[in-house]
């Protein structure tokens, strides 16, 4: 249902960090129909070609400007993720993505005070990287 | 002279804002060029930073309201009970972030909020005399899946009555009265590979005037046997839990909490080629709020939205257009 607000489509690239590849980045919409505050994001899940991404290395920004871990972000009251603005999920990885063509798949599960089963959307995208 | 007055949710048009096709003030020029006067809204979607907006953004409030000759009407608004994965907020914390959005509503010029489905009564009392200064009513929706027989909205219902005053009542959502289910939820839930037998199963139900939450109610609020059968994959567990969501009720289940009805969510799934929204029939439901005095708004809410199948364009603005046309139509004729 909310599949297609997940993993914007191209957003997903390498991060260069003084000169070093250090991880990939990618933009996701919300899988809701309001802005949370980001302690009512449940999970985020990364998987690169089959393989999951472990959690404690996915980092995650509403601005792009302030980033926590997953477990950090259950404390996280004051930053709101808005309705529409694209979130950055960050995965640390020495060379990130090796050049070639990736199957990069994203799921967001947000939680809702009044529906019992929290919200997921996920997204698999072939990813070329040059 | 009409007493039923309309006006457009802008949780119709979601999706246009959050990908950036339409910014608020192209969709209050939509919905002033096609003559809507009400408005309602979600600050959580549309008002960033809601509930303490900066002033810039409630300077561009005002200025769009009064450009676009638009009157706010609805205020709908969440109570993030499980802000903390922990624990459930206090009753405190509850009634402090209620009255955070009474000011909110008041500042935009709102008169109603509409409380979400599930809000614990007891944010009733510590908040009526906010609501009384800000002059904002609150009023819980009472939406199918979530209506009036579950203990949440029975509790609150018990305490509004006991409460009896002017500024608390309830929305109702015509979710609740649909005759048919909405095919576009089925059609989507086909396409993702759902047993098209339990598509049969479902509208055989609602042939008979009923639906499935009746069924489950009957059943020890279970799944039959025969649903646990069908439903093998995700997709049909999916389908069957959503199945829930769209009642098929008498309208006399509204008689009793008449006067306590201050707002009216007009669902919208899909306006047929005719004219007519596929699952709820509105020439009957008017009707019934006429003969009842009904003298408040009724808002088209477009939720066909969650159904478009991947690669296809959502069409809501086709939708709500032809909905409000609908509506008017029926006023006419009813109320003349």
């Amino acid at each position: 249902m909310f599949d297609n607000n997940v993993f914007v489509e191209n957003s997903c690239h390498n991060i260069i960090k003084d000169g070093k590849i250090t991880g990939f980045e990618m933009g996701t919409y919300i899988t809701y129909y309001r802005g949370i505050p980001l302690s009512m994001v449940n999970d985020i899940r990364v998987e690169v070609d089959g393989e999951k991404v472990p959690r404690e290395n996915i980092l995650f920004s509403a601005d792009g400007e302030d980033w926590f871990t997953l477990e950090e972000m259950t404390t996280v009251t004051t930053y709101k993720w808005e309705y529409d603005q694209v979130a950055h999920i960050l995965v640390k990885k020495d060379g990130g993505l090796s050049k070639g063509i990736h199957g990069v798949k994203l799921a967001v599960i947000t939680r809702t005070a009044y529906i019992p089963v929290p919200l997921e959307g996920e997204k698999m995208r072939q990813v070329v990287i040059e | 002279m009409s007493r039923i007055k309309t006006c457009v949710s802008l949780y119709s048009l979601q999706d246009q804002y959050m990908r950036h096709k339409m910014s608020l003030e192209d969709i209050f020029g939509f919905v002033s060029e096609n003559n809507i006067q009400g408005i309602e809204i979600l600050p959580d979607q549309m008002i960033h930073k809601a509930p303490h907006p900066d002033e810039s953004t409630l300077q561009q409030w005002d200025s769009l309201i009064n450009k676009y000759h638009l009157t706010p009407v609805c205020d709908d608004i969440f109570l993030n009970t499980n802000l903390y994965l922990n624990r459930e907020l206090t009753k405190k914390e509850c009634a402090e972030l209620i009255i955070e959005e009474i000011k909110l509503a008041n500042r935009l010029g709102f008169r109603l909020i509409r409380l979400v489905s599930m809000v614990p009564y007891h944010i009733i009392e510590p908040v009526l005399l906010y609501a009384e200064k800000y002059d904002v009513t609150l009023a819980l929706e009472v939406h199918a899946g979530l209506g009036l027989d579950v203990p949440k909205t029975q509790e609150f219902i018990k305490e509004m009555i006991r409460i009896n005053s002017p500024y608390i009542g309830l929305v109702m959502d015509a979710s609740l009265f649909c005759r048919k289910l909405p095919r576009v939820m089925s059609e989507y839930c086909i396409h993702f590979g759902l047993n098209p037998k339990l598509v049969e199963y479902m509208d055989n139900i609602f042939e008979k005037n009923s639906d499935f939450r009746q069924v489950c109610l009957a059943n020890n609020n279970t799944w039959p046997d025969e649903v646990k059968e069908l439903a093998k994959s995700d997709i049909d567990k999916f389908f069957v839990n959503f199945a829930e969501g769209y009642e098929n009720l008498s309208y006399s289940i509204m008689d009793e909490y008449m006067p306590y009805i201050k707002h009216f969510h007009f669902k919208l799934y899909e306006m047929t080629d005719e004219g007519e929204e596929y699952s709820i029939d509105y020439k009957s439901l008017i009707q019934y709020l006429h003969d009842h005095n009904y003298d408040h708004y009724v808002s088209t809410e477009y939720e066909g939205n969650r159904w478009v199948l991947p690669g296809h364009p959502i069409e809501e603005k086709k939708h709500v257009l032809s909905h409000q046309k609908m509506i008017h139509k029926y006023i006419k004729q009813i109320e003349g």
